[in-house]
């Protein structure tokens, strides 16, 4: 028997840089203190893209967040990949880069519902789930939420400028939107 | 689970991991897709009366969340047929059109007819339930297939639609899959009509338990 294919070996949990633009894949996490750094979530459908900036220190990070538990997950990795996991790792993440807790502004998009029409309509409904988790998990970190927008029926690339901390939403045949 | 502690599990009992896949049962996987999507391609080419062209059916295993970079699309705007396999061996499909292709085959199927007021994307609402059909007819003749070559009860629930960025429909329905399994095995094929050189792609990820019921309906399982 071969194995078909090295499927421990591809799994990463590391976002693909180009340039200054990071991409935030499904369950990845960025956290960075480069100025001219972007961290991008493209497409959010049902996941969620948290982004956490602190405008004093300078850093800023962005998880992108698949599910809303990983309890009863054997191995649940990426952390950044469980709503409940997922808030504690960004923010260790961005206190090592010297962010202050206190200081830090959470902003959050997705959550919606993509298959919203046709005969079957209203399957897939994990991003109501996700939104709840994620906001729960915010506020058990000892954080606020400045910003939640979530739901419809609407995918959303969001994106967080490391320098300024502007964090933008961008919609299909839609314009870019500072959140 | 782990892929390791799959494999540890496989050697100590019968249960063996279900990516565990030698080069045969990964060929006989991929001739599933094949004569599908073949005969999803003939009801498409029957309905549109033009020849549908169709690619190599890719077959990979890989970790769940990685099945949006692999079908690609990002942000590009698509339309998604979302379709839950149930019977015996339970997964889950989607039919993506490239939102211009999709114009182009309603354009062809409602032969011209007022489509009325236009929704999202601009697809009218005629549109989108012709779209729907599309997803459907095509699952079916899949599925059929995949019966007929595996004595199977297949059946699709009722289609889903979105019209979206792909990797906004991919993720949603990723994140459906991975509530039960951390990996996929994803049968992926492409389809072409003359001016359209990717005119759509066909993906089915059977659930992980029913690799092995297909295999052996395909008499590929001891």
């Amino acid at each position: 028997m071969t194995r078909a294919a090295p499927a421990g070996a591809t799994r990463t949990a590391d976002p693909v840089r180009t340039r200054s633009s990071i991409k935030i894949g499904l369950g990845q996490m960025a956290a960075s203190a480069d100025p001219d750094d972007v961290l991008s979530a493209l497409g959010l459908g049902s996941c969620i893209g948290l982004v956490m900036v602190d405008p004093a220190a300078r850093v800023a990070g962005m998880v992108h967040v698949m599910l809303p538990e990983s309890e009863g997950v054997a191995q649940p990795t990426p952390e950044g990949k469980y709503a409940d996991l997922a808030v504690p790792a960004l923010l260790a993440a961005l206190r090592r880069l010297g962010a202050d807790p206190g200081r830090l502004v959470c902003k959050m998009a997705g959550g919606a519902q993509m298959f919203a029409r046709g005969s079957g309509a209203g399957i897939l409904n994990i991003g109501a789930r996700n939104a709840i988790a994620v906001r729960a998990a915010v506020q058990s970190a000892g954080l606020t939420l400045r910003v939640a927008q979530t739901g419809g029926s609407v995918g959303r690339t969001m994106e967080v400028y490391v320098g300024t901390g502007l964090t933008t939403v961008r919609t299909v045949g839609g314009t870019t939107q500072e959140i | 689970m782990s892929i390791d502690e799959g494999a540890a599990e496989a050697a100590a009992t019968r249960t063996a991991d279900p990516f565990a896949l030698d080069a045969l049962q990964l060929d006989a996987l991929r001739e599933v897709g094949n004569i599908g999507a073949g005969t999803a391609a003939a009801s498409l080419s029957q309905m549109t009366g033009q020849p549908v062209a169709m690619g190599v059916p890719r077959v990979c295993i890989v970790p769940i969340e990685e099945v949006p970079t692999v079908v690609g699309g990002e942000e590009r705007t698509v339309v998604a047929v979302y379709l839950q396999v149930v019977g015996d061996a339970p997964g889950h499909i989607v039919f993506i059109m490239e939102a211009g292709s999709a114009h182009d085959v309603c354009d062809v199927l409602l032969g011209g007819m007022p489509a009325g007021e236009t929704g999202p994307q601009g697809f009218s609402e005629m549109e989108l339930s012709a779209l729907q059909e599309i997803g459907n007819i095509m699952t079916g003749s899949y599925l059929r297939a995949l019966s007929d070559l595996t004595g199977l009860h297949l059946e699709p629930t009722p289609p889903a639609l979105g019209v979206d960025m792909a990797a906004a429909l991919l993720s949603a329905i990723v994140a459906e899959v991975a509530q039960s399994t951390d990996l996929a095995l994803l049968i992926e094929t492409e389809f072409a009509e003359g001016d359209h050189p990717s005119l759509g792609c066909f993906a089915f990820i059977p659930e992980p338990r029913s690799l092995e019921v297909v295999l052996r309906g395909l008499g590929l399982v001891a």
